[in-house]
Parts: structure tokens; sequence; C-alpha cells
């Protein structure tokens, strides 16, 4: 609400696009821009300037390049300072970016609020701030929705003890300064910093598990790929449970990707059937091919299908060589029919291989099993687990307030200043589960403490 | 033929409220009329006589630096001063004076009786002379308040009424399985008043407050007691005042006894609280003794406080002993404890049961929204202490004189000050129990110092027409001072000579950095570094007072104030700058104003519980929406938008 604070997005759908924006509003949006990217030439009003993609190593690597547009404050969408980061469209260089911003002092955008941001200022009309309102209505639901499964959830039981703890040691100090003529003992440096770092253990914990609970949310890609008709478009109508991909005994059938979201003992995966690996015989082929390698860097795990009944063509000797140590697992398919000798050269030894028929539906269980060990590969499957980058945020900022309280202390801070930084650590704690109001700390005081002189 | 009286403002009840209001007013230039049950009692101290304390310090300078009265008046009959806090960081210092009780009133009603254009009256309020107002907008007042009707048949007209009732408000004393109708103890209680307002249909609730039994002093063996005295050099609430005129005495710490507690245990079912007799909420952070002892029933002992009521009486108060209880089990709790076996009490303690109306009814103006010209101040808005009536009799009297002098009213921060917090929490949230002012109510807490409160305030007072010339040319003279002060600590350095000599000459460091940037560093203090400062001191004419008492070796508590602010502000800048920023951003949503015609019940997405809430509140901007408990940060947005939407659907 604040136009003083500078929110930064994706803005562009997930997944891969042709081209992804990453937008920054607010008045440090041209200053954070500054240091994501290496600009040719200065931003200037309503201008696109090229620039290059850094990333957060010392010295900053350029790792992709992009088009930079600058709309200056109030001449813009929000009509604060507005710009836009139009990147190759790969999710990896996307989140990077908005990563940086959001360490560089941006807050992630509330869904909507680039564009409440331009209501409030005017720069829309009436029907449209109408569907801006209706967007925010959802939002108000989605929050309380999501308030309510976060309360019970296994997220808010992991951080309910250590957000216990922390509101403990505001009320502790909080009492100390309120009610200082009352026989309270007055914490020590030494009991301040044990309780501060006995809060900071559980939360590192809760930040490293960001990286797998993060499946959860967002879900993973599993690329289907192989030579033309090894069955990848039947094993993955299998997968949908339904006819999804066209199926003919015609090899080279499939042109396109195909996708489909389907999920996995609650594990949101995105499918994605592609052409057959072969040498073009005409240009849609072609195209579509490229595609196929394209889905296959991007993919989080590959599915190679192999035809049982055959050996192994120089293709498929190439497909293999592209998964070396990527989440991959092989399937021979066909395995109703007889089949071909042991493939040479042996596949690898470090991946899963998994015998099925599409047609029979042999070996299915087996494969989803497999794939499901592939997608929580062991992080995810930790309960509680960070999911949403919010919420990463909000940890990671947590963390820092309870450092630099801890330092101060050290020093021997004033209390109330200590108490600046634990109550906006506990700020970013209630992101996690939910609000904590002045009566909330006084109430731990009342009932902690015997208060009254 | 009723004999009637005529005036601009009418303050009902001379309290700690009643008595800020009505000079306020007065010094504002309107006819004030001051109406009190009786003359003798004006800004009695009902409970403990003290004034101050953590949090409640901070209100009485800033109802100074406003141009109030309470601290010049605490000033002048203080027997006993401690600055609070002082191992905390100075954003927290709180001063609290131990006071005559008897000259309080006095001192308060020459103050009140020195005031031009303000007319004190003893008569009791029977009733309020109410007119429908017609044509009134949606969500305005419909009814307007004319005048007061007297019991002794009298009709008293005025524009705008103030009312201060404290806790006469059908107020009901509690003394063991003893129960009467009072005020006050042996005072009468409003009851007529009462019945008027509840007419009024405003909503009410019923609230709780305590006090402890007076011994007579004669009868104490004070060897038995540590003793507590105050500080040396008084820190007084005034900017205003240059002394502390009083003898100075000693309070008296004391703890109970393991028979102590037990007499109270085989007695608490005999508590008014505990028999279920007492409706009202009770303040939590004012428990009675017995309250104590069953809630925490681990801790074996309790403190409390032998305070002096004043100099020239023997009557002794027990902070923290604050009970309910029968006449003869306090009696029997008062000689358990060593020293006290030959005690006498002069009277017990007792609770008293009052009517206080929901804060929400009010403005920040402190006016109730549905009838123009009725503003309601102190303990009927829900809140405890004379510090909270007192700041809150102030801001009522300024706006019923600046509504009637067709001005903008006045409203405070939640950043400029905790006068501003306590209203905006009370008409915001209301309250279920006695509010009482904490420092950990204030967001921006590190702002709201007793040594910055005159910058805070002062020139609203003086644009008020509250601060007279003198103490304005003195705040001006403080405000060169500290911009002076604070140039030369930014400009100069110290010699190695001058850090060997201040004890520093180890911290290698330090060698090359400026006075400003050495205060930075955690182990060094202002204070005892100024002799080192002399020079530059000597320099800068603002500074000679300065340089003067630093030569003599005897800085006053005054000018000790003034070193603190320079130095606070250069010591903990980080702190106060992450400070500003959350101002700055709670500022972007305060700028944000509802217009009253907003219609809440056509705004899809709000739930009802929180239509009814901002139905009731009204809140005046977005940001005071948000504080209102149970509206979310979506629902704020959602308002937000629907002030466009509506507006434009009512301009086509």
């Amino acid at each position: 609400m604040s136009p003083v604070e500078t929110i930064a997005a994706i803005s562009t759908p997930p997944g891969r696009g042709g081209i992804g924006i990453v937008r920054l509003s607010g008045r440090d949006a041209c200053p954070i821009a500054g240091k994501l990217v290496e600009l040719r030439a200065p931003l200037a009003h309503a201008h696109a300037r090229l620039a290059w993609v850094l990333d957060d190593s010392t010295p900053p690597r350029r790792i992709d390049e992009a088009v930079v547009t600058f709309f200056s404050a109030p001449n813009s969408y929000t009509s604060d300072d507005l710009v836009e980061i139009a990147a190759h469209g790969s999710p990896v260089v996307l989140d990077l970016l908005l990563r940086r911003a959001l360490g560089l002092g941006a807050r992630l955008a509330q869904p909507g609020e680039f564009t409440e941001r331009a209501f409030l200022s005017g720069r829309i009309d009436l029907t449209q701030a109408e569907a801006v309102r209706d967007l925010i209505d959802a939002k108000t639901l989605a929050q309380a929705r999501q308030a309510a499964s976060q309360l019970g959830g296994a997220l808010s039981l992991r951080v309910q003890p250590v957000k216990r703890a922390l509101l403990e040691l505001i009320a502790l100090l909080e009492a100390g300064i309120d009610f200082a003529e009352d026989d309270l003992s007055v914490a020590t440096t030494e009991e301040i910093a044990r309780r501060i770092n006995g809060l900071l253990p559980p939360l590192e914990a809760l930040e490293k598990s960001f990286a797998g609970g993060r499946i959860l949310h967002d879900g993973l890609t599993l690329a289907i790929v192989g030579r033309p008709n090894a069955g990848k478009s039947s094993l993955f109508n299998r997968l949908v449970e339904r006819e999804r991909a066209i199926v003919t005994a015609t090899p080279g059938t499939t042109r396109d990707l195909v996708t489909e979201r389907i999920s996995m003992d609650g594990i949101p995966i995105e499918l994605v059937d592609t052409a057959g690996v072969r040498e073009a015989l005409e240009e849609v082929e072609k195209i579509g091919i490229e595609r196929t390698h394209q889905a296959l860097a991007d993919a989080s795990i590959v599915l190679v299908v192999l035809d049982a009944t055959a050996p192994l063509n120089g293709d498929e000797l190439k497909l293999l060589r592209a998964i070396e140590g990527r989440a991959a697992l092989i399937v021979r398919n066909k395995c109703d029919l007889p089949r071909a000798a042991s493939p040479q050269p042996p596949l690898p030894s470090s991946l899963a291989v998994v015998e099925t028929s599409a047609l029979t539906g042999g070996g299915l269980t087996e494969l989803r099993a497999v794939i499901l060990k592939l997608a929580t590969g062991g992080a995810a499957a930790e309960p509680g687990a960070l999911t949403t980058l919010r919420h990463r945020d909000a940890v990671r900022l947590a963390l820092a307030a309870l450092k630099k309280s801890a330092e101060a202390n050290v020093q021997h801070t004033p209390h109330e200043m200590l108490l600046l930084d634990l109550h906006s650590a506990l700020e970013q704690l209630d992101e996690l589960t939910g609000q904590t109001s002045t009566e909330d700390v006084l109430n731990l005081i009342f009932s902690t403490f015997c208060i009254g002189k | 033929m009723s004999f009637t009286e005529q005036y601009d403002i009418a303050v009902v009840g001379a309290g700690h409220a009643g008595c800020e209001a009505a000079v306020a007013a007065a010094r504002m230039g309107l006819r004030t009329a001051l109406i009190t049950m009786n003359l003798d009692l004006i800004a009695q101290m009902s409970c403990n006589p003290a004034i101050g304390g953590v949090a409640k310090g901070h209100l009485v300078r800033e109802i100074d630096a406003l141009g109030g009265i309470m601290g010049q008046v605490a000033d002048s009959v203080g027997i006993q001063f401690r600055l609070l806090n002082t191992s905390r960081g100075p954003a927290v210092w709180s001063p609290r004076a131990q006071c005559d009780k008897a000259l309080y009133r006095v001192k308060m009603r020459e103050l009140l009786e020195a005031q031009a254009g303000l007319h004190i009256r003893q008569a009791e309020v029977s009733g309020l002379v109410i007119g429908e107002l017609t044509n009134a907008a949606p969500n305005q007042a419909a009814r307007r308040i004319t005048g007061l009707k007297l019991r002794d048949g009298r009709i008293l007209n005025a524009r705008a009424i103030i009312i201060t009732t404290g806790t006469f408000l059908n107020g009901l004393i509690h003394c063991g399985e003893e129960r009467y109708p009072a005020g006050r103890s042996g005072e009468p209680a409003s009851v007529l008043l009462g019945e008027a307002l509840r007419a009024l249909g405003l909503r009410t609730c019923r609230l709780k407050t305590g006090t402890p039994p007076r011994l007579d002093g004669r009868t104490i063996n004070w060897d038995a007691f540590e003793e507590q005295p105050g500080d040396a050099d008084p820190t007084p609430f005034s900017f205003r005042t240059k002394s502390i005129p009083q003898r100075q005495v000693s309070c008296h710490i004391a703890y109970t006894t393991p028979r102590t507690l037990e007499i109270i245990r085989a007695n608490v079912h005999r508590s008014a609280m505990y028999s279920g007799q007492i409706e009202g909420v009770g303040p939590r952070y004012c428990p009675s003794i017995e309250d104590k002892i069953v809630k925490f029933p681990d801790k074996t002992q309790h403190q409390f406080f032998l305070e002096p009521e004043g100099l020239n009486t023997h009557e002794v108060y027990v902070n923290g002993m604050s009970t309910s209880l029968p006449m003869e089990v306090q009696h029997e709790i008062v000689r358990s404890i060593p020293g006290l076996e030959h005690a006498e009490m002069l009277r017990p303690g007792y609770a008293i049961e009052y009517d206080s109306v929901d804060a929400t009814e009010l403005d920040h103006s402190l006016r109730v929204k549905s009838i123009e010209g009725l503003y309601l101040a102190g303990q009927i808005n829900g809140t405890s202490g004379y510090e909270e009536a007192a700041c809150q009799g102030l801001v009522a009297g300024i706006n019923a004189a600046l509504w009637l002098k067709g001005s903008q009213p006045f409203t405070l921060g939640r950043d400029e000050g905790y006068t501003g917090i306590l209203i905006d929490d009370l008409i915001s949230k209301g309250t279920n129990e006695p509010y009482r002012m904490f420092t950990s109510r204030a967001e921006y807490r590190l702002h709201l110092r007793i040594d910055n409160a005159d910058r805070r305030l002062t020139p609203y007072g003086r644009k008020l027409g509250l601060v007279d010339d003198a103490a304005w040319a003195e705040f001006e003279e403080r405000e060169i001072f500290r911009m002076a002060f604070g140039s030369l600590l930014n400009a100069t350095k110290p010699t190695a000579d001058d850090l060997r000599a201040a004890g520093l000459g180890d911290l290698t460091s330090i060698n090359g950095l400026g006075w400003a940037q050495l205060l930075k560093r955690p182990q060094v203090s202002l204070e005892p570094l100024l002799p080192f400062l002399l020079s530059g001191l000597k320099m800068q004419p603002a500074l000679h007072k300065l340089a003067a008492a630093v030569e003599a070796g005897a800085l006053t508590s005054a000018l000790r104030n003034q070193v603190r602010t320079v130095e606070t502000e250069i010591k903990f800048a980080g702190y106060l700058e992450q400070q500003r920023k959350s101002i700055e951003k709670m500022k972007a949503a305060e700028s944000v104003e509802i217009p009253t015609w907003l219609d809440y019940g056509i705004i899809s997405g709000l739930s009802r519980e929180m239509k009814e809430k901002l139905e009731r509140v009204r809140p005046a901007t977005i940001g005071q929406a948000g504080r209102i408990p149970g509206v979310t940060p979506a629902a704020v947005s959602l308002i937000h938008v629907s002030i466009r939407i509506q507006a434009a659907k009512r301009a086509s």
C-alpha cells in the first residue's frame, strides 16, 4: 500500500516462455535494478536498454542478456518508479533476478499488487478497478484459506515453538522495561544471548528446507524423451490416466510438446511429452525436435524411453549422454513383446531402469514409485519444509534480525533497541503463522510475571 | 423561572482529566465552567499519592510540552523524585514523583482560580440537555448537546460539554462482604448523571479498580524496612521547572511473610473479587494482593512499598497491597508483617466498580461520534491512572475549543506521542480492562522520549495558544543549543591527550575520529567527556550555559536532559533511522482518509464481523482501519480500492 516500498515479482506466467519479465516498482526500483544487471547505457524514462544479467558471485558473472525498460514516477503504470527486466524466459534466471532483488531490499509483491498500485494512483478506470477488487477479494479468501491450512499444518507446528520462545524473550525484556518498579530481575546479557542463540539453529534448518520444500509448491517438470515410436505418448497417457496425447503406429506423430499437470502423492508434476529424436525429415519435425532438446534442458526430471525390442541407436546414445549427472530414469518399454538382446553399451548403473508395457500397463506402479522417489529426493519429504519464496524470505529476514540483535546484545545495547530487531523477527515469523498483537505480548507478561506495584 | 448560566464549554468533574480540559479551554479563550461535586476535593489523588512511572512519566512530559498543567503541579508538590529505568536506554527513562496529596489539591486549585475565563462551580449534574439535529448526513451525529441540568435546579447552557466522571459513574464500593454506592471512599456516586448517559444509548461496560489500606505512620516501626531514597538530583516533569521546592523524603520497601500468605489463602473466599460479588473487569497490571497469591501460588513473597501521603500527615499508602478483603482480614494481613505489628489502619482498602463508555463511540478528538458537542475524557473512556486521564482531558479541552472556533481537530499520531497512541488505541480497539499506558504499546518507542517531548509537541502547544512567550523562548533556546552542540560534536575531534585524559587512550582504533563518531562506541558516554569539550563550548554563545556548568562541575538536570538528547541521537542514529523508515510506511497509510459516506455493507469480501467492527469504529484513515483487531491487510486493500469505486459511482 505504501508507495515508498519497493515491490518485485516475476510478471510472466511460471514455466518457460520466450521472454520472462521481472518487475520492480517503488522508490528503490532503479538502484536495485542497477545492481541486478550491468547496463550498457544509463536508464532513461520510457527507453529500453540492453544489459547483462549478473549473478550473485563476486565478482559478478554475466549469465544472460536482458532488455531493461524504465518508467519514471509518476509516468508509469504504478505511478512509482517502475523497472522491467526482460530476460530470456529461463525460470532459473528469473528466479535468480527475483531472489537478488529481494536480497537488495525489495519486497515480494502480493498477487495483483502492481495493478492495485496502478489503480490507487488513478492509472486505470472503474471497470478495471472492479476487476482489481475481485482479485483482492479472491486474495482475501485465498489468504484466509492459506492461513487456516497453515494454522494446523506441519510448517506451523515447526515454527510455533521458535515463535513462542521468541515471544517469551520479548515478554521478558518488555516486562523488565514496563515494570521497572516491580521486583523482576533484569535479564543479563548472557541470558539474552543464550535465548537468541537458541532460536537460530531451528530457523537455519528451516531456511535450508526451502530448496526441497519448494518442489511441493511449484511442482516440477518431467520430460519424456526417446526415439520416435518408442511409446513415449502411450506412457504419457498412462501416467495422465487418459488419452491426452495422440498415439499412432506411425513414428514421428508427436510434433510439438504436449504437457499435462498431474499429481503424484500430492506433488504436482508437469509431464511433457516430446517429439521423438531422429534426423528430421521435414521442417515441422525439425522444429519439434529442437523443442524436445529445450524441454530436456529445462526439465527437473528426464525420463528416457527405450524400445526394449530394438538395440540402442546413435540418437539414443546421445540422449543417454545428455542426461549424465541429472535427475533421470530409464524406461524399457514394450516389455510385453519379445525383447532384443541386452543394450550395448550397458545402461548407466547410476540410473534406475524400469521395465514397462504401456500397452498392458505392466510396470507402471513401479515407474510411479521411482518418479516419486526422484521428485522428493529426500528434502521435500521433510515435514514443514518451506515451500514459497515469500516464506523463505521471511525466515531469512527473521534470522538476519535475530543475528543483529545478538551482536548488539554483546555490545550491551539497551534492551529497547534489542527489542526493535526482536520485534521485527517476530513480524517475519508472523508471515508464516499469523499475526501477533501487542495484546499477545501483554497477555504473556501478565501470565508469566507477578506484576503490580 | 429557572436560574441559568451561559458558557462556551462546561467540564463535568474536576479530577485530573477535568482540570486539564478546563484550563486548556480557558487558555484558548473560551468561557469555561468546571463543575465539581466537591470544591475541596479538586484534583484528588484517589489512589496512590504519586505521579509518573514508566510510560506515565512520558505522558506527563507530553502534557507539559503541549502546555498542560500536571507536570508543573506535580513538580511543585513532589516529595520524592526518581528517574526510572536508568539501567536501560534513554527512550524508556521515565520520571516518577511521590506527591504531597493535600498540597496537590491546593496547588491545583490555586492554578485553576488564577486562570482567567475559568469558572469553578460546585454542583451535581442531574441531566443532559440534548436536541435533535435535522438534516444530518449519514454516519454523522444526529443529536447535539446544549447544556446540563443541575441537581439544585439550575440549567447550565454550554455549546460543548466535556464529561470526566472518573469512577463516580454508578460507582459501587466493595470491602469484603460489604458494598455500597460511592464515587470514592466517603463521597457519593454520580447516579443521576449515570442514568442520563445511559439514556443516550452509548455502549457501556463495567470496570473495576482497587486501592490498598492506609496506615498511621506513627504506628510503623520504620527501622524494620529498607529505605528507598529519591534521586539526589531530581528529574522534574516540566520543562519549565527550575527547582524542586519541597523537602524530599524516602519511601520504604517491604515484603509479605509466609504468615501473610496463609491469612490471605484462608480468607480468599471472602474477598469481593472472589466471592462473585464483583462483575466489573479489573486491571491485570494492578492486581489485588489476593489475586497475586491465587495466580502465582509459587511466589513465596510479594514486594510492597510504604509511601508517605504528604509532609504534613502521618498517613502512609501501602503500594502493592490493593485488596477487597474484609476489614478484619486486612487488619490481620497488615499486622503479619514485621514492623507493622502495631500498625493502625486509617482507611481500609477497597474495590470499586464503575461504568465506562466504550471508547469506540469516540473519534480522535474524543468527541462522541453520535452527539455533536459532547466530549468524554479519563476513566469514563476505560483508562486507569491520573496521567492517562490528564492527557485525554487536555486533548478533549483543546478539541472542544477548536470545534467552537470552527477549526480542524487536533490529533496526535502514534509517532508523535504516547498521548496519540493512547487515544488511537482506545477509539480503534476499545478496551475490556482499565487501560494503562506501557512503553510496549508504542511502535516507535525510540522516538518518543522524555528528552524530546518538547520538540515533538511544544510547537503544537504554541500554535494552539497554550504555550506562553516565556516557555516558547526557552524552547527555542533549547533548540538552538541542540543544533549548536550537535554540530560541535560532528565538526571537532579530540586530541590524543584528550583521549588519554578521558581514559580512552587505550582505544587506539579511535585515533583520528570525531567526537560524534566516538560517541557511537558502546563504551563511550558523553557526560564524562564534557570537560574535554570546554574550549569548543565556550566558542558558541548558545553553549555558554553548559560551559559554565561544566566548569563549575554541576550539571542541572535540565541541562543534562539537553545533553542526553544530543547524545542519544548520535549514539543510536542507526536504530532511530530504522524506526523512521517504519514511521514513513505508517504515515503513507495514515494519509489515506476514509470518507464518512463509505458504505462497508456493500463491500463484498469483508466478513460480517469485519463489517460490524468497521461500522462501529468508522476509522478515519486506512492506517487506523488496519489497527482494528481482526481487520486483515487484504481487507484494508479492499477498503482502499472500494473508496475509489464508491467515489466514482457517487460522482456518476
